[in-house]
């Protein structure tokens, strides 16, 4: 069952990292005024529910991660994994508010609120790229 | 307009909300995956986790941000000095969590 919630979760994760990165670039071309109202629209909920998705596959497989990975190896092992792990999990938490936020504000489409969209966007994907680079390391090392 | 004051709002205070907890190390919800026990306090042991508890506080503090600035509508902040804002209070956070992947290096 972990297994199942593992790959659930990297598929997602990846479902995530596309939806995001779409909805950053799309946004940063309405920034640079051109039309991208449908685009913003398609990708303002897919990468919620994807980020979403993958929130909580995460969550659900954290614990086993804890007691089966983290204690059982990597604490004496390679502590600074654990730390690398760590600052993962605080960007994947950062990442889902500002995707969210992002895809909620990007759904209108006022000229002069584009850029900070835009910015918050470009951010949320930047991190999950980050977290998604440091979840496969921390697997290719030691998978729960 | 409002959509976007609402969400730097909730991006500032899940900021905020998301870092406190944690450093201050306030009591919040513990699971302890080892017995398999919710609680509610500070981690005492490092299989304990407040992973959850922490994203509870954040979350809620998002929402309640969010809902005021919602309803509040202020106008008086420039949108460029919100979003810069809300963006430097994610990047103390990281500042932060990178600082002590480095410090343990």
């Amino acid at each position: 069952m972990i297994k199942v919630l593992l790959i659930s979760h990297a598929v997602l994760g990846f479902t995530a990292v596309f939806a995001a990165t779409h909805h950053a670039a799309h946004a940063v071309l309405a920034a640079l005024a051109r039309t991208q109202t449908r685009a913003l629209r398609r990708f303002g909920w897919i990468a919620p529910a994807s980020i979403l998705a993958q929130a909580v596959t995460g969550l659900a497989i954290y614990p086993a991660y804890r007691v089966n990975v983290r204690a059982a190896d990597l604490e004496r092992s390679a502590p600074i994994v654990v730390q690398l792990f760590d600052l993962k999990e605080h960007l994947a938490a950062l990442a889902l508010v500002l995707v969210i936020g992002a895809a909620l504000a990007g759904r209108q489409s006022e000229e002069r609120t584009q850029w900070p969209v835009a910015a918050l966007s470009c951010t949320g994907a930047a991190f999950l790229w980050t977290a998604a680079v440091i979840g496969l390391y921390v697997t290719a090392r030691h998978s729960v | 307009m409002r959509e976007v004051r609402a969400a730097l709002a909730a991006v500032s205070a899940f900021a905020v909300a998301y870092l406190l907890p944690g450093t201050l190390q306030l009591p919040v919800l513990i699971y302890d995956p080892a017995a398999r026990v919710f609680s509610f306090g500070r981690v005492t042991n490092p299989v304990q986790m407040r992973y959850y508890g922490d994203l509870i506080v954040a979350c809620i503090a998002a929402l309640a941000a969010a809902a005021v600035v919602w309803k509040l509508q202020p106008r008086r902040t420039p949108l460029s000095i919100a979003t810069a804002t809300a963006l430097s209070l994610v990047g103390l956070d990281v500042l932060f969590y990178l600082s002590r992947l480095l410090a343990a290096m």
